[in-house]
């Protein structure tokens, strides 16, 4: 269990109180009661202005039938949320989100390390890989997902080229049929997001003290010994900070599916975000829109805090 | 648009142009009486690409030159235009004075634009005969322009006689601004391929009949065949079946040629898109995929692609809004243009951009004024320059009848006569969501996963649902 490091706490000059043996001496609140609060306010009056007060007002006008140009509107109690949630394209929304985020997420945590391993060593040539890494993330996601729609093009994109090569049918139309739609949106996915999991991780395995891994060697411990017991168990805080930092960018995924598929063909890739970003900022039904963000949110807040706890512990030595 | 063309439209339009500014120096906004407070700038807000900004910024200058105000535009791309304008209402900002409105967005804008009717029939303000409705294509002019405010569902009952602003008021409708940019949905054709001597032989002795442009969607199917050759990548024309806007324009034009309800919804919020007619636009439809006479990735394809693919010469014909240009490595490849083929009807698929003006405007007479200019005949004239889809009838007469590139009189002379038939959308205010649904619907009936009835059928239950709860009461329901 990791221990608090308590500030040392000093009497201030010129008090006449001296503290009983065993008990440390407390400043005086009335002088320091405030103090925290003072410090922490810029960021709490940015955080309440940009994130806590639109929250409240998203809450708010998810009760409300509000639209853009109709002021706030009148309110409609739960309607929004009984639209949104007995809606059966709204229901699928959801689950193909969640499934999305799921499997993209697995897929680039398992890939992530999988690169970070080797490249955690500092060789000149690590350096260079690690350095071309930060470019598919550097790409603005828009122009990415442009960019994978011409490549998977039937008629002159390269990747159904080459597919045609490796046996696949020629012309293959990947954006004409689920499967291979999805097989676009997760591979854009990982292209986009698996290096920054990676550099996370690099910077977790290279924060690692080579001493017990040097003991374990002594030892005879054998690579995936040395991976499973000392490395992995290391790297649990950094896994748990790149899992929910992707698992939130990736309920945020909106660009690939909107240029790529536009929930398509029929509406096998309709993500929830699609369907906000149409009822909205296209339709401009405020209330509704809002009702699927508080959704969204809420699964959110569910998720991550399990996420946290579930990682968490695995991240206590005393539970391993 | 070759640059040959370009300079015969200069020599047309030029003198014309130079004679309005002559008369117009002479007399300026003044001339007829007080327009109000004359501001130094009006402000326009517009779109990027959709509706032509190139257009309309080569016009400042003269613009500036003949009413001494200046003439800022904001240009926008589509989706950050369209939130832009629906905040600038929304927060009824009077920063902009003019506003390109989309007509999907017209029914829940009208409220917010300046009802025109009063300057329309403003002595001191229509001096020019610029300034006459009666010029606008009349299909155009009521479907882009023309609104009941109390009941924005409404088309105007007769919109096929001239604009008459009596005719209108009497009917409780109202002008919300003047059409500028005219979008509809024209057929392109490789006419080096339709008349290559041995093409014409071939299709002779398959057919048994001349190999002409198709005017009909059962030779449009059967000329599309005869093209195709996979292994020569030449395919016989193209579909927009993806999922998105254009796949539901694709079957709105077929549906309305078949003899349905083009505008896919109508006044009564019945749904017409769901009928006989639909499932026989549909089954041509799945019928020009099936058949392989369109190129791989059509059942994914958006209207880019269908543009790049025509213009790179992999397909002998296309249906599309785009400006289209072939590739320099189509050898010998010539662009023609002609109606969409049709079945019982024409109804091919249009929308227009208009100028409307800003209810909150400081400077509603001055803005008055320039969207009259803009969307003169000239002025008009003059931005075909920079390819403008004009609105105005006498546009189109002066292109086709005043020797213009024949290439580019034979292009105006297509796209005027498709306008004068078109058809719109249904003017409900969510109707980005109610195509999205029948885009899935043709999407998925293009693909065979599902029988174009049934998607017709499982689409209109959607719409109906998303109509419900946009605040509409759908009958039956």
């Amino acid at each position: 269990m990791s221990t608090i490091q308590r500030p040392s706490q000093q009497v201030p000059e010129g008090t006449s109180r001296v503290p009983s043996p065993g008990r440390p001496a407390r400043p005086s609140r009335s002088r320091t009661g405030h103090v925290p609060w003072l410090y922490l306010a810029p960021a709490l009056v940015v955080l309440l202005i940009m994130t806590i007060g639109p929250a409240i007002y998203i809450f708010y006008t998810s009760f409300r039938n509000a639209s853009v140009l109709g002021g706030s509107g009148r309110f409609v109690g739960l309607q929004n949320y009984e639209t949104a949630l007995t809606d059966p394209a709204t229901q699928q929304a959801f689950l193909w989100t969640l499934l999305f985020v799921a499997g993209a997420v697995a897929l680039e945590m398992v890939l992530g390390l999988a690169l970070a391993l080797p490249l955690a060593q500092q060789t000149r040539a690590n350096k260079v890989a690690s350095a071309l890494m930060l470019l598919p993330f550097a790409v603005t996601p828009a122009v990415g997902a442009m960019i994978f729609r011409q490549l998977v093009n039937p008629n002159y994109g390269w990747v159904t080229h080459y597919l045609q090569v490796l046996g696949f049918p020629a012309n293959l139309d990947l954006l004409g049929n689920p499967v291979g739609a999805w097989a676009v949106l997760f591979a854009l996915d990982l292209w986009q997001w698996t290096p920054f999991v990676a550099l996370i991780l690099m910077a977790g395995v290279q924060s690692l003290p080579a001493e017990p891994k040097e003991a374990a060697m002594v030892d005879g411990a054998n690579k995936w010994q040395i991976l499973r017991y000392i490395t992995l168990p290391g790297l649990v805080p950094f896994l748990a900070i790149a899992l929910v930092l992707r698992t939130i960018q990736a309920f945020k995924t909106f660009d690939s599916f909107k240029i790529v598929t536009n929930g398509g063909p029929g509406n096998s890739t309709e993500m929830i975000n699609l369907a906000i970003h149409r009822i909205g900022l296209q339709s401009f039904n405020i209330g509704l829109a809002c009702a699927l963000g508080v959704l969204l949110l809420i699964v959110l807040l569910l998720l991550v805090p399990a996420i946290e706890r579930v990682i968490g512990r695995r991240a206590d030595p005393e539970e391993m | 648009m070759k640059n040959s063309s370009r300079a015969r439209v200069l020599k047309v339009t030029g003198p014309l142009f130079a004679l309005s500014l002559v008369a117009t120096a002479c007399g300026g906004p003044e001339a007829g009486g007080d327009p109000g407070a004359k501001p130094e700038t009006l402000r326009v807000l517009y779109t990027t690409a959709e509706a032509n900004a190139a257009a309309l910024q080569a016009q400042v200058p003269a613009f500036e030159e003949k009413f001494g105000v200046q003439l800022e535009i904001d240009t926008q791309p589509y989706d950050a235009l369209q939130q832009r304008v629906f905040s600038e209402f929304a927060s009824s900002s009077e920063h902009y004075d003019i506003i390109a409105v989309d007509t999907p967005w017209a029914p829940a804008l009208v409220g917010n634009l300046e009802p025109l009717s009063e300057y329309l029939t403003s002595e001191e303000l229509n001096e020019q005969p610029q300034g006459a409705i009666s010029d606008f294509i009349p299909k155009v002019f009521f479907d882009t322009a023309v609104y009941d405010a109390g009941d924005t569902l409404k088309q105007f009952p007769n919109p096929n006689e001239p604009a008459d602003i009596e005719a209108i008021t009497a009917e409780n409708f109202d002008v919300y601004g003047l059409p500028i940019q005219s979008n509809v949905s024209v057929m392109a054709y490789r006419k080096d391929l339709f008349e290559d001597p041995e093409q014409k032989e071939a299709f002779r002795a398959e057919h048994g009949r001349e190999l002409t442009v198709p005017e009909t969607w059962d030779e449009y199917v059967e000329v599309a065949k005869f093209f195709t050759q996979p292994d020569k990548n030449l395919y016989g024309t193209t579909v927009m079946a993806g999922v998105g806007e254009w796949a539901t324009t694709d079957f709105k034009t077929m549906l309305a040629s078949y003899g349905g309800d083009g505008h896919l919804v109508n006044d009564k919020l019945e749904m017409a898109f769901d009928s006989p007619e639909g499932v026989e636009a549909l089954e041509t439809y799945r019928e020009l995929i099936d058949s392989g006479a369109v190129p791989p990735g059509s059942t994914s394809a958006s209207w880019e692609e269908t543009a790049t693919s025509f213009d790179n010469g992999l397909t002998a014909m296309t249906t599309n809004f785009h400006a289209l240009e072939l590739s320099d490595t189509v050898e010998g490849g010539e662009i023609a243009y002609a109606p969409v083929p049709q079945a019982e009807a024409a109804g091919p698929h249009f929308g227009t951009w208009m100028l409307g003006i800003n209810a909150n405007s400081n400077n509603k007479e001055w803005a008055y004024q320039a969207i009259s200019w803009l969307t003169s005949s000239e002025t008009q004239q003059a931005m075909t320059e920079d390819q403008l889809h004009p609105s105005r009838t006498s546009v189109y007469d002066a292109i086709s009848s005043e020797g213009a590139d024949p290439a580019e009189a034979a292009f105006y002379e297509t796209l005027g006569e498709s306008l004068e038939v078109g058809v719109g959308r249904p003017r409900v205010t969510n109707y980005t969501e109610i195509s999205h649904e029948i885009a899935v619907a043709v999407n998925k009936a293009a693909s065979g996963d599902a029988a174009p009835e049934a998607a017709l059928s499982e689409a209109a239950d959607r719409v109906t649902s998303l109509l419900e709860q946009a605040g509409y009461d759908v009958p039956g329901n």
